[in-house]
């Protein structure tokens, strides 16, 4: 049993990687994506819209398999299955992650960026200090479900070989003829998004002091 | 007397429709003009285009001896970025939705702009701004978040924000017509105080009595042309146009 632990844990460790490297590129990704559809200017908008179809159209898994195995096909050549579905999950959630911050910037009342404007803020000054604060606070929400799938999500990193948390129970399974890992790595699971979804109570309540 | 501010034959088309067909008028220093007419007839698009927030199609404008476009083979051309700016730093504008920050205190809804805009120092910007609530008798307010102010102290709040950048001249787009009665009184005594510190000042408004009483000129405007101007008085008392007669009679119905 200890044994077994010790190897999740390890698994768990693959996971965390997974999740955190694909906030760290996809969150602010997402913004980039997002400005792409709220552009004026059409051929932009209308290739963000497209990615973003495909994105949210097609399931994940197939996605990283097609990250994986497309370039060797393409172009004969192959990569580190890590790697490769690092960029599967950060193409694919910073599609997500451009919707909700889309929702969000949307959603700020014409005014706050009038008002800006008439009081001289430059254009960076007004999103990152009156903008942004308010995107925010309003999107948390959203962004915190996305968050909490992802960390599900990452189970999927095993399809192109990437031993994760689940694909390690999976094999524990079968090993120990067994189903007791699997809802082990339940527990993991459910302890890794008890923590994100706590830290996302935190931040609402830290953002709550105005309304 | 010296003039703040001179516009000159403004044009402005939202696609196919007209919305200011030819509007020109002056406001000398320390004085205030105010704006009547029906919704849609341009008035609000007018202080937009002096505040910056829209371009115009064509015309002149003029603020203290500046100017921030000019009529140029029947299209207005502009100076670039930084006169823009410069000139739009002698320019303040009051919002009927007051659109205060809702996320800063009052005090930082006033200081933020001289600070980041002005580069004035923290404790100058706040003494400033402590200076204007005391003014607007809203100084136990400082340390409030918006939501937490009724619409008429929000009100105040976004004039000594205006104010805190010490504007030559300060426009008010509708200031009280999201206001109940009671409030609206608080709005116009401020506005008031500020005609009597001659400052210069630009109002767009429903308040006829107002109007009438703190204005040194008065516009009547409507479909995207000035129908009627002249002396306060006059326009409202005895006004020529029909037009005018008519609008100012429906408010006295009301």
């Amino acid at each position: 049993m200890q044994g077994l632990i010790l190897q999740m844990l390890e698994g768990t460790i693959v996971s965390l990687k997974v999740f955190f490297l694909t906030l760290l590129f996809s969150l602010p990704l997402g913004f980039v994506v997002a400005k792409g559809k709220m552009t004026r200017i059409k051929p932009i908008r209308w290739l963000t819209d497209f990615y973003i179809q495909i994105m949210r159209g097609t399931p994940l898994i197939l996605q990283l398999i097609f990250f994986y195995f497309a370039p060797f096909y393409l172009f004969g050549v192959s990569y580190d299955r890590f790697t490769a579905c690092i960029v599967a999950f950060v193409v694919n959630y910073s599609a997500y992650f451009a919707e909700i911050y889309r929702s969000g910037l949307q959603s700020i009342d014409r005014g706050q960026h009038e008002a800006a404007k008439v009081l001289g803020f430059s254009k960076a000054y007004t999103f990152f200090v009156i903008i942004l604060p308010q995107v925010i606070k309003r999107i948390l929400p959203a962004l915190g479900n996305e968050v909490i799938t992802l960390v599900k999500d990452t189970a999927l990193a095993q399809t192109i070989g990437v031993a994760e948390l689940f694909r390690v129970a999976q094999t524990a399974s079968s090993r120990e003829f067994s189903t007791v890992p699997i809802f082990v790595a339940g527990v993991f699971y459910f302890i890794m998004n008890y923590i994100v979804s706590r830290l996302f109570t935190l931040a609402e309540k830290k953002l709550g002091y105005y309304r | 007397m010296e003039t703040m501010l001179r516009l000159k034959g403004l044009k402005k088309n939202f696609g196919e429709n007209a919305i200011l067909r030819d509007i020109s008028f002056t406001i000398e220093k320390g004085n205030v003009l105010s704006i009547i007419g029906p919704s849609g007839s341009g008035k609000s698009t007018t202080l937009r285009i002096i505040t910056q927030l829209e371009k115009a199609d064509d015309g002149t404008l003029e603020i203290g001896g500046r100017t921030l476009f000019r009529s140029y083979d029947g299209k207005s051309v502009y100076p670039g970025i930084k006169e823009e700016r410069e000139i739009g730093l002698m320019t303040g504008l009051v919002f009927q939705s007051f659109n205060l920050f809702p996320h800063f205190t009052v005090l930082r809804n006033i200081t933020e702009a001289q600070r980041a805009v002005l580069r004035r120092g923290k404790d100058e910007a706040e003494y400033k701004a402590m200076e204007l609530l005391k003014k607007m008798g809203l100084e136990d307010k400082a340390k409030s978040y918006p939501y937490q102010l009724s619409g008429g102290q929000q009100q105040r709040v976004s004039i000594a924000r205006a104010l805190a950048l010490d504007p030559a001249i300060l426009f008010f787009d509708e200031p009280t017509s999201a206001l109940d009665p009671e409030l609206t009184r608080e709005i116009l005594k401020v506005i008031r105080s500020l005609a009597e510190e001659r400052m210069t000042m630009a109002v767009v408004t429903h308040e006829m009595n107002f109007a009438r009483a703190i204005s040194d000129y008065a516009i009547f405007m409507d479909g995207g042309v000035i129908v009627e101007e002249g002396k306060p008085d006059e326009l409202f008392l005895n006004p020529q146009m029909q037009r005018t007669r008519d609008f100012i009679a429906s408010f006295d119905e009301a």
